[in-house]
């Protein structure tokens, strides 16, 4: 309840601040202080909101939907704090949160820079408002309480010690499917609850806990960073609405770039951070899987850093007082950033998605599908608007054409380019909306041949001059640089016997740019380090993409069946599975495998699971990480040797009729109810079925039964070992006099004598895969050179 | 200005030719309805829920996993899906395949479970028992 109270007082603070500052930008000197005490009040109020909601999950205060559905006793402390962004709810909070920090510095950054701060802190306070409205009460609250919506809650989660309360009769279901029963908490039962002195703390014992596949190391880091770089992209928007309501391109350039170059350094590092949780944890191999969740991270990424390139441009073309070039384009690319970001919300929140992701999303209800559109809406309104609005004065008619062979027109080149990918990209995470979806070759055609171009131009744009460059000029200094690329190639092409044609392309024109920018980079190694942030992005990513290229062109997989301490050898290593163990309280079960090459000695431990949460085998893979190459071991399955393989029926029929099982025919005579008395007690319920059995001329009475102990159900089937046959019933209806059984084979009848214990998995060779971590991790410090750089640029003598 | 838009002009008008003809290659449609599933060979992503009553068949030699798929108006069609039985399978809401129709079967590569999230949605009534 205090959450809430707090949430929406952080809201009125929020519009307040956005109405003062605007008062402020209009020339009411007074407002601007009123504007900074509710901006403030605003981010603590947040601030104590998340800290109330980290508590709550702390202590466990079931009470709260929110905390009901992610969380759990069992979770440890990091995954506690971590449950905070497990669901939507808490996403968007932690969203809100990381904005209001960030818009602290924020405000402190545009109140030392001439006027900027009322324009851009106007701005900043509209996206916050959003955000709150966003957590207010009327649309994802997470501090809703469990009752206002009906819930069906499992009696596991219920505090046994209130069974025997009279009205809680009226609120227990079972479901017949699965024969569960579940609590319905609404708020009669709250009601009730309350009489009798009993809070829902009380009642509500447990909560359901995280999807299993959250539950790994990077679930307390991904999420935060990359909403931080979400967060962040607000900021240069905000800067380029200040400059249009202001109608001055000038200053703008210097204040947003270090905001760009930062959050899109982080940005980067989230969706990498996001890339390498899958590969650890999904088990499929791979780091990215062109999903709509990875993709509507990177294509507002990918636009960012196309905007990083122009407004450099734009930067070095400000000479004796002009505003530069490319002021549209920066304008434009600075405000879709950020309206990408909340397209991307859209897509993975609205639920619009729904058939084409693993990621599984919620319908969130049509009025949240409205609000968001209605969010997006407005950002582009506002955006698109006062470009439109100022749309003449946009350009430096001072400004002469770009030579053809120059910096700017290279750099410009390589951000349309950039911004081809992102279409791409947009157009295929988009396709699901108009009922299409395209397949990941599509991505992957599409962004080889722009990958090529970019590392061609990075190479190129380096080596020629700002302004114009004579011809001459260029071939003479290319020439080396040239030869040394073609050079390193060849022998990656040779070493590694690539023969598809784009690849040895994509191999050249990486490592053209990689050559390129060692070298600038080795010339100012002992200058000023601080020039270093563009080479050693530069650098980060063409690491980056010849890891992609080993790792996806030179990936071998192979199926192999792994019997007990039986080796076998693939890729050149003998593998032998020789263990398998319970950890974690007998929960999970882990498997040994020693990997042997020569003399070394490996061990891999692959884990599997039934998950309680979802009730589904959980594969978890292991990872050896060599110099060069991973080994990856993905278990698919495991046979203990007492079952052969999975045959069975599921069939629902009526009392009366028959049904075929192979060459036997099975008829349902007879309901065996149970004993009313018994059940009147409370105590086991025993019931059954009688089936006659035709087969191979004779007949077989059976009586399969299911008793139902507390909340249990104990199957006891029946077999025939001379049809090869067993019967279980599983649900007896008798309202519609209706059963369901299952048919299958005696299992064990055509088994081998000698057991076998056969691990399954599939083994991956993945060469320079590390190449694709450190290739980012390179970038994201390249950033942050750069940030180095040009924060101190960003102060600007008042003019 | 020329250059600049002659660039960026050509780098668009390429791209977009591209991109066209290459999401005409690689579009899937959703298809919900398997009687036009059955009537093309394109491949299709067709949703549908798994007939349990019918019997299914984990080949373990052959890795394949096959079963029984119902589209929202009864149509039942078989499919055969290269890989084992998904993760969440027997909770699964509904099911996506990706993939052809053969003439007998609809040959899966790909398998998508949509799983009751948590039990908001899912019908709760009283029993018989």
């Amino acid at each position: 309840m205090i959450g809430t109270i707090v949430l929406v007082a952080a809201l009125a603070f929020s519009l307040m601040s956005m109405v003062m500052y605007y008062l402020s930008f209009r020339g009411y000197k007074n407002a601007i202080n009123y504007a900074r005490i509710a901006y403030h009040g605003m981010a603590m109020l947040v601030i104590v909101a998340s800290t109330l909601l980290w508590y709550a999950l702390l202590t466990h205060q079931y009470e709260y939907k929110y905390v009901f559905s992610y969380s759990n006793n069992s979770l440890k402390t990091g995954f506690l704090l971590a449950s905070f962004w497990g669901g939507q709810e808490g996403s968007f909070m932690l969203w809100l949160l990381l904005t209001s920090i960030i818009g602290i510095f924020l405000q402190s950054y545009a109140s030392k820079r001439g006027d900027l701060e009322q324009r851009v802190m106007t701005v900043f306070t509209l996206a916050t408002t959003f955000l709150l409205i966003m957590v207010s009460p009327w649309f994802k609250n997470p501090f809703e309480f469990i009752w206002t919506s009906p819930m069906f809650i499992e009696l596991k989660s219920i505090n046994p010690k209130y069974f025997n309360l009279s009205f809680i009769q009226s609120f227990l279901f079972t479901d017949q499917g699965s024969g569960n029963s579940f609590v319905q908490v609404n708020s009669d039962l709250r009601n009730l609850l309350a009489n009798s002195g009993i809070t829902l703390n009380q009642f509500i014992v447990d909560g359901r806990g995280l999807n299993p596949q959250l539950l790994n190391f990077w679930m307390q880091i991904h999420p935060p960073i990359l909403f931080t770089g979400f967060s962040m992209a607000t900021v240069p928007f905000s800067f380029a609405i200040a400059a249009l309501m202001k109608n001055d391109y000038k200053d703008w350039v210097r204040q947003a770039f270090p905001w760009l170059l930062a959050g899109m350094g982080i940005l980067g590092l989230g969706i990498m951070l996001g890339g390498y949780w899958a590969y650890e944890m999904l088990g499929w191999g791979g780091y990215w899987a062109w999903d709509p969740v990875e993709n509507s991270s990177l294509i507002p990424w990918i636009v960012g850093v196309a905007g990083i390139h122009t407004l450099l441009v734009q930067r070095k073309t400000q000479v004796k007082g002009s505003i530069g070039k490319f002021v549209k384009t920066n304008l434009i690319l600075c405000i879709l950033t950020y309206v990408l970001v909340l397209y991307s919300t859209f897509l993975t929140r609205s639920g619009v998605l729904g058939d084409a992701s693993v990621h599984s999303f919620v319908d969130p209800g049509m009025i949240v599908y409205l609000f968001l559109f209605f969010f997006i809406g407005t950002f582009i309104l506002i955006g698109a608007g006062s470009i439109i609005y100022r749309w003449k004065y946009l350009s430096d008619p001072t400004q002469s054409e770009e030579g053809l062979i120059s910096r700017e027109l290279a750099l410009f080149t390589a951000s349309i380019v950039l911004i081809a990918a992102a279409t791409i990209v947009i157009v295929g995470t988009s396709a699901p909306l108009f009922g299409h979806s395209v397949d990941t070759f599509f991505y992957n055609e599409m962004n080889l041949p722009i990958a090529i171009i970019i590392g061609l131009l990075n190479g190129l744009s380096l080596i020629i001059k700002w302004r114009d460059t004579g011809k001459k000029d260029v071939i003479k200094k290319s020439l080396p640089l040239l030869g040394v690329s073609v050079l390193i190639s060849v022998l990656i092409i040779l070493f590694g016997g690539i023969s598809q044609l784009m690849i040895i392309l994509l191999t050249f024109s990486t490592t053209f740019a990689l050559v390129v920018n060692a070298e600038i980079a080795y010339k100012i190694i002992r200058g000023n380090k601080k020039m270093l942030g563009a080479y050693v992005a530069h650098i980060g990513i063409s690491l980056f993409i010849l890891g992609v290229i080993g790792s996806a062109v030179f990936t071998q997989e192979k199926d192999i069946d792994l019997v007990k301490n039986q080796s076998q050898s693939a890729f050149g290593y003998e593998m032998t599975f020789t263990d398998i163990y319970p950890i974690e309280n007998n929960t999970k079960y882990e498997f040994n495998i020693d990997v042997k090459k020569g003399n070394t000695e490996y061990k891999v431990k692959p884990v599997m699971y039934i998950s309680d949460f979802n009730n589904s085998l959980m594969r978890v893979p292991a990872i050896l990480t060599l110099p060069t190459k991973d080994i990856y071991f993905s278990p698919l399955g495991y046979d203990d040797g007492t079952s052969s393989e999975v045959h069975g029926k599921q069939i629902s029929v009526l009392i009366g009729n028959e049904f075929e099982f192979g060459n036997a025919k099975i008829k349902y005579n007879e309901f065996i109810k149970p004993d009313i008395s018994q059940m009147m007690s409370g105590g086991d319920i025993t019931m059954g079925t009688k089936l006659t059995v035709s087969y191979d001329g004779k007949d077989y009475n059976i009586t399969p039964m299911i008793k139902r102990e507390s909340n249990k159900f104990v199957y006891t089937p029946a077999e025939i070992k001379e049809a090869n046959l067993k019967i279980e019933v599983q649900k007896i209806d008798p309202q519609s006099q209706k059963a369901n059984f299952v048919v299958s084979k005696i299992n064990g009848e055509t088994q081998p004598t000698q057991p076998k214990e056969v691990l399954t998995l599939t083994a991956s060779i993945k060469p320079f895969i590390s190449l694709v971590w450190i290739g980012v991790v390179v970038m994201v410090f390249g950033f942050f050179i750069s940030v180095a750089r040009r924060l101190p640029e960003s102060f600007i003598k008042s003019s | 200005m020329k250059n600049k838009y002659i660039f960026g002009g050509f780098i668009i008008v390429v791209f977009l030719g591209i991109m066209i003809y290459l999401f005409t290659q690689s579009n899937i449609q959703y298809k919900d309805d398997f009687t036009q599933v059955m009537n093309t060979t394109k491949t299709v992503k067709a949703t549908g829920s798994w007939v349990k009553t019918k019997s299914y068949h984990i080949d373990k030699a052959n890795k394949t996993f096959s079963f029984y798929l119902m589209d929202d108006k009864g149509n039942e069609m078989k499919v055969i899906y290269d890989g084992t039985m998904p993760n969440n399978f027997e909770t699964a809401t509904s099911v996506v395949v990706t993939g052809t129709y053969t003439g007998d079967y609809f040959h899966a590569k790909d398998i998508l479970t949509k799983c009751p999230s948590k039990y908001e949605n899912q019908q709760v009534q009283t029993s018989g028992l």
